[in-house]
């Protein structure tokens, strides 16, 4: 890559530095991305990722000695109207649209109306229509935002981010926009970026889904403590190389040794059905780890929720040991040992604003013989816990949200551990935690199996699944269908039976 | 069972990393907590110094002490009731209507229907308990916000307060039982304030160290969370609304003992006190939750504050003015505080204001 070239590129990093009181968050990194080229940001929650993003987005001030430039011309840093005068556009997490609006009152703002004085609805829907239709996104302009799929609502942020001329010569950053979207649904956005820099755009796109690089960027950079530690194309990286790279240490410490299951049943259901599942049925053993495929609309999405009491269940029955159970709530579910993970760990797995002994102790507070709450036995108690699940920081006073997802995930696995669960059902137990703490919770989940429990994990990420568990069941119309194990058990094969099992026989 | 960690290292240098930005300022913030959990008290102490040198012969009086002590009592026990209904995470709009209507019940009963005394105040405890009941039971069973149920309740008790009274006429002549239930002043602590320290000590117990409050400061701060963690949530919002009208019932028992005559108006003015106070309450001594002796405390700031004022020749629009400022200020600084503390909404002000999550589950 000689100077001349560089000319041509659509933004060109170097020798960025970003000291914190106390910390240093980036550490002289360079990074180029070529107009056109679709270029992957990978690291851990802490690596410097979002520290980059920041500066470039004007938000941060970098330390002296660093630059910027787009497309030839240097970016004045820390500044985000130069930012956006120099055709960098951000989407971040939370897209920053309006949900009670439709899709033309989103698009235009930020930018704005076609018209000045006078707003014509018919005129305002013919251009977005336009705007979407070049995209070939598809999507109904007329309908309400908080109405879309969240693949379509990263859509239309990212067709608002591109509007208005800036898609030939700009550069578009996408901050994890998978991290909330289901596996099944980023065709369509993964198909609108490419469409994206085809036309010229460079786009700078941060994920924590390995996968995803492959699926769709050119080039890929990871980042680790402030260093880009690697910077390749994608066609010569492999996936583990990738993982060795982002954690610092080789890929066989990743994934934990599979556990053997035990003979005896722990947790069958039969018939089981909610408002998407229709008579499921299946058994888990205990010491068995057993995952859940399935396309989205599947069943696959009721079937940790049904098990934990957590959504009512329209018929079928549960039988845990002994107990035949006909209907379930959260409190039932918790006193035969059932310990539910969610997937939306802001407002349901943990209250965000209580501290780490709060959540720890809250489904079984012990008092003493008096009745009396002693917060010293309890914070004692808890620290136990966090020792055991090395939960960083182990102060259990913390509020429980300023941890990082990782260390969130682990102090709930540590309240379940605590009230002696039996039987773990998790809800995309990894989606949006860095790739260091989902080994940590790999790690657990294999150590509570290998303890005797069961552990049921439905998750959209294949990869993981086949990785973890010892067997897989792939849902099909609300009914288990195909169940994988052994060798046949492969990412690629649960997607083929999740796929397969959605055209009608 | 111990959990292998070869991570060990990685992890701890991501989370440092992660933590750059908060373990510097969290040590000065722990040290400006350390001032500001108790700033009420300081302002407290600011109060009573510069009412003393601006009018220490009014001011500075064993009758001032006691008159502040004694009044604020009622206000400490209503207050400490609406604690149990806001950390459940419902707002109870009725409770000043009902203080009224506690008072009207008991006065009418002792000095129309000539009921004894005792009698006369286990009705009105039972009516108030009924009133309760009703607001749980509108929010737990058929979902309505309790902002919108209880002002709904609220206009009720008020129809009923104005029949009773054949719109607005004041009712006195009770017997010397009644009201010497507010009166005595043993060793000169009025008597009000003995109750308010009894009552507050058994509610910090229910609240801070038995698992029925923790379990309903949960529901108040993720109600979805705490169903998931085997909460009854439902309860817990019932709860809270029971204790609220529970606790203005009493306070209008007291305060028709105290006045020794029933005002139609008697429970307006407690209202805005009351929600200051419990408010302010949460910028003190547990920042964030809404607590006992934090709104205690805050209410003792507020009232020192007034009488400071009412004493120095200020007139009758500087309570509300006062009370008005003191509660728009409390709740800022909460909200302002969360955000310092970089989580979301610690008050259930924020999300739960205005609307009740739909009920996702039905509980069987």
């Amino acid at each position: 890559m000689n100077d001349a070239a560089s000319a041509s590129e659509g933004l060109v990093v170097r020798g960025l530095s970003k000291t914190f009181p106390g910390q240093v968050a980036l550490a002289g990194v360079g990074l180029r991305l070529r107009a056109g080229e679709v270029h992957a940001l990978l690291g851990q929650n802490g690596s410097g990722k979002s520290t980059l993003i920041k500066i470039l987005a004007g938000v941060y001030q970098p330390d002296p000695g660093g630059t910027v430039t787009v497309n030839g011309a240097s970016l004045a840093l820390g500044s985000a109207v130069a930012a956006h005068h120099a055709g960098l556009r951000f989407i971040h997490q939370d897209l920053g649209l309006v949900p009670t609006l439709d899709v033309v009152d989103n698009l235009a703002l930020g930018q704005r109306y076609q018209a000045r004085w006078w707003l014509s609805a018919r005129r305002e829907a013919a251009a977005a229509r336009e705007l979407l239709a070049d995209l070939d996104a598809g999507i109904d302009v007329g309908a309400l935002v908080g109405r879309l799929s969240a693949a379509e609502r990263t859509i239309v942020a990212v067709a608002r981010a591109v509007r208005g001329g800036v898609s030939s010569s700009g550069v578009l950053v996408l901050d994890e926009p998978t991290a909330s979207l289901p596996a099944a649904e980023t065709g369509r956005l993964f198909r609108l970026v490419r469409t994206v820099a085809e036309r010229g755009t460079a786009v700078l796109y941060v994920t924590h889904r390995i996968s995803e690089v492959f699926a769709l960027a050119d080039r890929v950079t990871v980042l680790r403590d402030g260093h880009a530690v690697l910077s390749a194309p994608v066609g010569e990286v492999s996936h583990d190389l990738l993982v060795e790279h982002i954690v610092g240490r080789p890929i066989e410490e990743f994934y934990p040794q599979v556990p053997v299951p035990g003979a005896d049943i722990a947790l069958a259901v039969r018939d089981l059905a909610t408002a998407r599942l229709r008579e499921l049925s299946f058994a888990v053993h205990r010491g068995e780890i057993v995952g859940v495929a399935g396309i989205s609309g599947s069943g696959r999405e009721d079937v940790a929720p049904a098990l934990a009491g957590a959504i009512p269940w329209a018929g079928g029955q549960m039988t845990l040991g002994e107990r035949v159970i006909g209907r379930l709530d959260p409190a039932v579910a918790i006193s035969l040992g059932i310990a539910y993970l969610p997937h939306d760990r802001k407002r349901e797995s943990a209250i965000p604003a209580f501290t780490v002994r709060e959540n720890l102790t809250l489904p079984r507070l012990r008092t003493t013989r008096g009745g009396w709450l002693s917060l010293r036995q309890e914070r004692a108690d808890a620290e136990c816990w966090l020792d055991r699940l090395a939960v960083r920081p182990a102060d259990a006073e913390r509020v429980f949200a300023t941890l990082s997802g990782g260390n969130q995930q682990k102090v709930v696995l540590a309240r379940w551990m605590r009230c002696g669960a039996t039987a773990f059902v998790l809800d995309e137990p990894t989606q949006g935690v860095d790739v260091g703490a989902k080994s940590m919770i790999y790690q657990s989940l294999t150590e509570a199996a290998r303890q005797g429990a069961a552990v049921i994990v439905a998750s959209s990420d294949n990869e993981e699944l086949a990785r973890l568990c010892d067997r897989v069941i792939v849902l099909h119309d609300g009914r288990a269908g195909a169940e994988l194990h052994g060798s046949a058990l492969t990412a690629d094969s649960i997607a083929r039976q999740a796929l397969a099992a959605a055209v009608p026989a | 069972m111990s959990v292998d960690v070869p991570a060990g290292p990685v992890e701890a240098s991501a989370g440092d990393a992660a933590d750059g930005g908060l373990t510097h300022p969290r040590r000065s913030l722990a040290d400006r907590l350390g001032l500001g959990r108790l700033s009420g008290v300081y302002v407290w102490g600011l109060f009573i110094v510069i009412y003393a040198i601006w009018i220490p012969h009014t001011f500075l009086t064993l009758a001032t002490l006691q008159s502040v002590a004694g009044d604020q009592a009622i206000t400490g026990i209503v207050a400490i009731g609406l604690v149990f209904a806001l950390a459940a995470g419902a707002f109870d709009l009725s409770f000043a209507t009902l203080l009224t209507m506690a008072s009207v019940i008991c006065g009418s009963m002792m000095s129309v229907w000539h009921v004894p005394s005792g009698l006369a105040i286990l009705a009105t405890l039972a009516a108030g308990v009924m009133v309760g009941v009703i607001n749980g039971l509108l929010v737990t069973r058929v979902g309505i916000s309790s902002i919108v149920a209880t002002l709904g309740m609220s206009s009720l008790i008020q129809a009923v307060i104005d029949r009773v009274t054949n719109g607005g006429q004041f009712i006195t002549g009770f017997p010397r039982s009644f009201t010497d239930l507010a009166s005595p002043e043993p060793f000169g602590v009025p008597v009000l304030a003995i109750y308010l320290v009894v009552i507050a000590f058994a509610a910090w117990y229910l609240l801070e160290h038995a698992p029925f409050g923790r379990r309903l400061q949960a529901t108040g701060a993720g109600a979805d969370a705490a169903r998931l963690a085997g909460v009854n949530t439902d309860r817990m919002v019932f709860a809270g609304l029971v204790a609220s009208s529970t606790a203005a019932t009493i306070g209008g028992i007291l305060v028709t003992s105290q006045i020794g005559s029933v005002s139609p108006t008697v429970g307006t003015g407690y209202l805005l006190p009351v929600f200051a106070a419990v408010f302010l309450g949460t910028t003190q001594l547990k920042v964030g939750r809404f607590n006992v002796w934090g709104t205690i405390v805050a209410i003792y700031l507020l009232a020192t504050g007034v009488k400071g004022l009412q004493l120095g020749g200020g007139e009758g629009w500087i309570t509300d003015a006062f009370n008005g400022v003191a509660l728009l200020l409390a709740v800022s600084l909460a909200v302002i505080g969360q955000r310092r503390q970089g989580g979301s909404r610690l008050l259930p002000s924020g999300g739960r204001l205005l609307r009740r999550r739909p009920r996702s589950a039905s509980t069987p």
